[in-house]
């Protein structure tokens, strides 16, 4: 893993790793994220006017400002950065393939260093926020709430998550449907080692309340273009299945098919309506933040 | 491209090693823990696969350092072309002066013949004379001044050396190498077939040597008397014999008158016909020989070409008889009468017996004495056993024969060796009729000895005879420089009946010309045979009258010398150091006598052993090739090939722990 390229300014995963409180760790890559921006720190998830558009056909006559149109005669769409409390719903694999790290960094850490992000982050909106721990079963869960104690509580339930066996998308988001009353956000933050149509046929039904669903596919780099030692015994985390295979296969078949299956997921969770982003543990996790909303804000 | 050590190359099978440890390593699959196999497809690697060479580099690194040492063991060389400044030529004027050049004119011929070579040689020529025979003797330095080879040439005459060319040959490669020079050789010999080596490959002159040969013999013929059969000791009893052998080479069927002078005085006169290129024998009896040395000579007449060699000289002694001390113990005198009859008939009595108690012998010097006898004589006081060792020691011969009396004491006489009696009856079994004193003693059939004396013989002695038991009957040992006989029975017919049997004279008088060391005398000798002046201990002087009458050694030699070379035909009188007197008749090698040439095809052949290219008179620039050793630079190679791998295999060592 290599961070020479990085900017100075950004974290290193590898730092943060040695951070043992979860919550300076969440505050540390806030912050620094933040301070990035240059813009208002009250920038978040809730919604509030943005800027004037012209209309187009096409747009939708709902967002229309029809007091400006009364003055100029012109159409003008209002948008809206967001302006009310919303919900902030994070899902964190912790099956047994989130164990693995080449680096200095597991997947799994790099995990909760983004969970506890968003959850710093939801807190400093006053948004509420929920935390749903599991693997091949629901590990843990936090209801979402906006009292004090809640971000002390999610910090708490995100360190103490422990890796399970294997990954069950259905069982978390079962439950979390029976809580989801209103819209919001679900940030689902997995390494989807599962084919991307059972992947998206699962988590699609979140997007039809109106929520927002954002999937961070996390992935070490030795997982998109491994370089195996001589004659390499391979061990499934998950499964425990031992399989042979060659320095060659890894070098010419397997990486090809891993892209496609990251370019598959992607297309069809865009193709849901689902926000998509693809996170490398070799990235700093501010940087990434960074660029995950600068995305997000250009689609708005 | 050659190699001067090609087997070490062997060596280079090493390479095997480390292809073993790259190759055939025991394969070794790493478990490795991943995230999901879902991407992964089983890949089953050959066991060919799992064998691939690893680390190529570290591998041809390795390989190459062994192939370097292998090859560079092995002393590579290739031939260069090298531009050297041309090599001197040296002018060699050989001249053979053996005896044979004493045939007819054949010296002044070849001293003519080598002038005019000379006078031929350009003025800057660097020239050298060599007189050739069994040796070869550098005659001048090498130099310009053709003068002074012209005389060196006019100065040789010929010897009584036999000539042999394959030590000249040896002598011109020998100068070739060490003068640094090409060499150009005038030969001027009779080209004898005689002289040529046994193998034609001790010809060969090699390429730094440009052979010319100029033989000036014929196909003449020659008789000659040669060889003698003469005693070098009569005795009155016995009659003195003088066989002689006329041989003619090349010659017709003819008579020739063979005569035989003693002293110069005519004795006797044959008449024989000798055979086309044949020999006949010639036997001359019945004459008297005086007291003391004479110069015995027989020569063939009418001379020939070569009348050297129809003389043949011998010299003869009739000398006084030499005392045998023969010592007993004063109860058995019986071993005194027996060995003092047997002796005396078996050497006709050149040898007598003094007898003697061992008792009351007082002498102790034993030098006057042909040798001792020790017969049965119990035990010895240490004065006389003494003086006995020291008589042995410094030359002398003593028989010991043990019996019952000296079984009492345990102990060989003269020697700390112990035996004891057996009385059990024995026949004689192996007799090492090899041996000079039992060379005509027999079988000794049909001999038992009833009570015999049984001991070991010591690691370094010999032993002569056995008993039917393997048991020794007869040993040798050395003492010094003396001869000591040790005989496991009596010398009378008290334990065994040997005296009874037609061998005990023979073996009485063979042991005892063994003891005496008159097997030693000859009459004539090969000229350039060595004569022994002195044993080690003997520290008098010795001296040498040649046949001119001219004392032949200085006095360092004298006082030092251990042997003389006879250098020329003729009678030498030689005293020895220890005061004895000898007086031998050297003689030309006779295969001189045989003046037949070598065909000319073997010449021819011999000439192209050499440079047969032509002379090269100019120096100046010639193109060699040279042999030139590359093991330097293979080790050179060598040695960066290891620094290299060890620098490779640290790296890939530390890469295989952090992989670790």
């Amino acid at each position: 893993m290599t961070t020479s390229a990085v900017p100075n300014r950004f974290l290193d995963p590898a730092i943060l790793a040695e951070v043992s409180s979860m919550e300076l760790v969440a505050k540390t890559v806030v912050d620094g994220f933040v301070a990035g921006l240059h813009r208002s720190p009250d920038f978040g998830f809730s919604q509030e006017f943005a800027e004037y558009r012209a209309y187009t056909p096409g747009d939708d006559l709902r967002h229309v400002d029809w007091n400006v149109f009364a003055r100029t005669e012109r159409a003008y769409l209002k948008r809206y950065r967001g302006e009310t409390n919303t919900a902030i719903h994070v899902l964190l694999d912790t099956s047994a393939s989130m164990g693995f790290g080449a680096g200095a960094v597991k997947k799994v850490s790099y995990a909760k260093f983004l969970a506890s992000a968003i959850v710093y982050l939801a807190h400093v909106q006053r948004d509420s926020a929920s935390l749903i721990v599991f693997h091949e079963e629901l590990a843990n869960f936090v209801p979402p709430s906006a009292r004090p104690g809640q971000l002390m509580r999610l910090l708490h339930a995100i360190d103490r998550a422990e890796l399970g066996k294997k990954t069950n998308y259905e069982q978390p988001l079962f439950e979390l449907q029976q809580f989801l009353k209103r819209r919001g956000i679900t940030v689902l933050i997995s390494d989807f080692f599962d084919k991307p149509e059972a992947i998206i046929r699962t988590v699609e039904p979140l997007r039809f309340r109106g929520n927002e669903v954002i999937l961070f596919h996390l992935l070490d780099p030795q997982e998109i273009e491994p370089a195996l030692g001589e004659a390499p015994l391979l061990i499934d985390m998950e499964t425990g299945e031992a399989l042979e295979t060659s320095p060659d296969y890894a070098r010419s078949e397997y990486r090809p098919k891993m892209a496609a299956h990251i370019q598959d997921l992607r297309q069809r969770a865009e193709a849901a309506g689902l926000d998509y982003f693809l996170l490398r543990t070799d990235r700093p996790l501010d940087g990434a933040l960074r660029e995950y909303f600068s995305v997000r804000q250009g689609r708005m | 491209m050659g190699f001067l050590a090609p087997w070490f190359l062997v060596g280079a099978l090493a390479v095997a090693l480390p292809l073993w440890l790259h190759l055939l390593r025991q394969y070794k699959r790493t478990p490795q823990p991943f995230s999901s196999l879902m991407f992964f497809e089983r890949r089953m690697q050959s066991s060919v696969k799992h064998r691939r060479l690893r680390y190529l580099v570290l591998l041809a690194l390795r390989l190459a350092l062994l192939l370097l040492l292998a090859l560079a063991f092995a002393q590579p060389f290739v031939n260069r072309q090298s531009k050297t400044a041309g090599r001197r030529t040296l002018h060699v004027i050989a001249v053979d002066r053996s005896f044979s050049m004493r045939a007819g004119d054949h010296m002044r011929r070849a001293k003519e013949q080598a002038s005019r070579a000379i006078d031929a040689l350009p003025a800057t020529a660097l020239g050298e004379v060599l007189g050739v025979d069994a040796h070869v003797e550098s005659l001048t330095q090498a130099g310009l001044q053709q003068a002074a080879l012209k005389t060196a040439v006019n100065a040789i005459q010929a010897n009584d050396r036999a000539s042999s060319f394959g030590e000249f040959v040896r002598a011109l490669r020998y100068l070739a190498q060490t003068s640094g020079m090409r060499l150009d050789v005038d030969f001027f010999s009779d080209m004898q077939q005689s002289s040529m080596p046994g193998d034609f490959h001790e010809l060969q002159t090699g390429p730094e040597v440009a052979l010319r040969l100029h033989c000036i013999g014929r196909e003449g013929s020659n008789w000659a008397v040669e060889n003698v059969l003469a005693p070098a000791e009569v005795d009155a009893a016995a009659p003195t014999r003088v066989t002689a052998t006329i041989a003619g080479w090349n010659t017709p069927a003819a008579s020739r008158r063979v005569a035989l002078r003693l002293d110069g005085r005519m004795l006797a006169e044959k008449e024989v016909a000798v055979p086309a290129n044949g020999r006949a024998p010639v036997e001359f009896t019945g004459f008297e020989v005086p007291y003391g040395w004479h110069r015995g000579e027989i020569r063939i007449e009418p001379d020939d070409g070569l009348p050297q060699d129809d003389a043949f000289g011998f010299a003869i002694e009739h000398a006084e008889a030499r005392k045998v001390l023969l010592l007993y113990a004063s109860r058995n005198r019986a071993g005194s009468l027996y060995y003092r009859t047997a002796l005396e008939t078996g050497t006709h009595g050149t040898l007598t017996v003094q007898a003697a108690p061992v008792e009351d012998a007082s002498l102790r010097d034993f030098s006057r004495f042909a040798f001792v006898v020790l017969s049965d004589p119990g035990e010895l006081d240490s004065g006389l056993a003494d003086a006995l060792c020291s008589y042995v020691e410094k030359g002398g011969g003593v028989l010991i024969a043990l019996g019952p009396n000296t079984a009492r004491t345990g102990r060989i006489p003269l020697s700390k060796e112990q035996f004891s009696e057996q009385r059990e009856k024995q026949a004689a079994g192996y007799v090492d009729k090899a041996h000079p004193a039992l060379a005509a003693a027999g079988q000794f059939e049909n001999v038992q000895f009833s009570e015999t004396a049984s001991f070991t013989p010591k690691a370094d002695a010999r032993v002569l005879a056995k008993f039917a038991d393997d048991s020794p009957l007869l040993v040798e040992e050395r003492a010094g420089e003396g001869r000591k006989l040790i005989f496991a029975s009596t010398i009378d017919n008290s334990t065994n009946d040997f005296v009874l049997h037609p061998a005990f004279v023979p073996f009485i008088a063979q042991t005892a010309r063994y003891l005496a060391r008159m097997e030693d005398k000859s009459s004539s000798a090969v000229v350039g045979t060595p004569v022994a002046l002195r044993r080690r201990s003997n520290q008098g002087s010795a001296d040498v009258i040649g046949p001119d009458g001219k004392h032949e050694l200085t006095l360092s030699e004298a006082s030092r010398a251990l042997s003389f070379n006879l250098d020329r035909s003729g009678f030498y009188e030689i005293i020895q150091a220890d005061g004895q007197r000898i007086l031998l008749s050297a003689h030309a090698d006779r295969r001189e006598s045989d003046l037949r040439p070598v065909s000319a095809e073997t010449l021819e052949l011999w000439r192209n052993t050499g440079d047969t290219s032509g002379r090269n008179e100019t120096p100046g620039v010639q193109i060699e090739e040279r042999p030139w050793s590359l093991w330097r630079w293979i080790l050179g190679v060598a040695l960066a090939a290891a620094l290299i791998e060890s620098v490779f295999a640290s790296r890939y060592l530390r890469e295989e722990r952090q992989t670790v």
